[in-house]
């Protein structure tokens, strides 16, 4: 798994190429936990780019609901970009569909930040 | 029939050959699998799962689910039944039907109570960050049965045709 990291309009976005499964998800755990760690209270506005995630399991799904809790605790908020197929349906199984925001456009999805 | 060829090291890469795999449709097929439980050997599972699914002609919903359910399973299976320890071994098996698909499971563990694990759907689970494998696996395939005393977990997905 690939993850990018860039800024755009004050969000941090990572763009994540690969599989979030088994072990391979720890890679993506660790950036999200140093985003995370490394931010000030308040500060924390995430953006998970799925645009090019191929598969995801319960592992992966759990660490993107750790980062969901932990950037709430703080006070900030994450989202999701382009999310659809195998990984739509994980969250829906799930009934996570209204927990996390989601969003299909880019720009849409920065300017929610704002 | 193409040949699947598996071991025990870490340099499995090169010594897997699931990309031809063929299976003629009119008789039942069995294919072994012994790996040491380590999360790290998820890609075998993976890569040969996929070529399973394909090569039986289930639709692109019904692979994904048996792709999630049967990753679960050898997550839970290297984790939970065998606490990561690679010179535990978990044993696959998957039969390739011409109605159906059934994978079959099997860890060194001391195995687990079905009752006793907690239902993700439940409002107070639903931001947990684990404990959703065994749901997905019974969601995701037909049947889902334990045997064991846990240890061997039996998953069976038909294809839309044979329903």
């Amino acid at each position: 798994m690939n993850i990018n990291t860039r800024q755009t309009g004050g969000v941090t976005v990572l763009d994540i190429d690969g599989r979030i499964i088994g072990s391979e998800s720890l890679a993506l755990k660790n950036i999200i936990d140093g985003e995370i760690d490394s931010a000030e209270d308040g500060e924390v506005k995430m953006l998970l780019n799925m645009k090019h995630v191929r598969a995801m399991d319960s592992s992966g799904l759990g660490i993107v609901i750790a980062a969901y809790t932990s950037v709430q605790r703080k006070g900030g908020r994450i989202a999701l970009l382009h999310v659809s197929g195998s990984i739509n349906s994980l969250i829906v199984m799930s009934k996570l569909l209204t927990i996390f925001d989601r969003y299909d456009d880019e720009g849409e999805a920065i300017q929610s930040f704002q | 029939m193409g040949v699947a060829v598996f071991g025990s090291q870490a340099n499995l890469d090169s010594r897997i050959s699931v990309r031809n795999l063929q299976v003629k449709k009119t008789t039942e097929h069995v294919i072994h699998l012994d790996l040491p439980s380590s999360t790290h050997f998820i890609y075998v599972i993976d890569s040969i799962i996929s070529e399973i699914v394909n090569d039986m002609g289930f639709d692109k919903e019904a692979s994904e689910q048996i792709n999630l359910a049967v990753i679960e399973a050898a997550v839970n299976a290297f984790k939970h039944g065998n606490n990561e320890d690679s010179s535990k071994r978990t044993r696959f098996e998957f039969i390739l039907g011409r109605e159906e698909l059934t994978v079959i499971v099997e860890d060194q563990g001391v195995g687990f109570n079905r009752e006793s694990v907690a239902d993700p759907l439940d409002p107070s689970n639903l931001l947990k960050s684990s404990g959703r494998g065994i749901f997905l696996m019974e969601t995701c395939m037909d049947s889902v049965t334990y045997e064991g005393s846990g240890r061997i977990v039996k998953m069976v997905k038909s294809k839309p045709s044979a329903i």
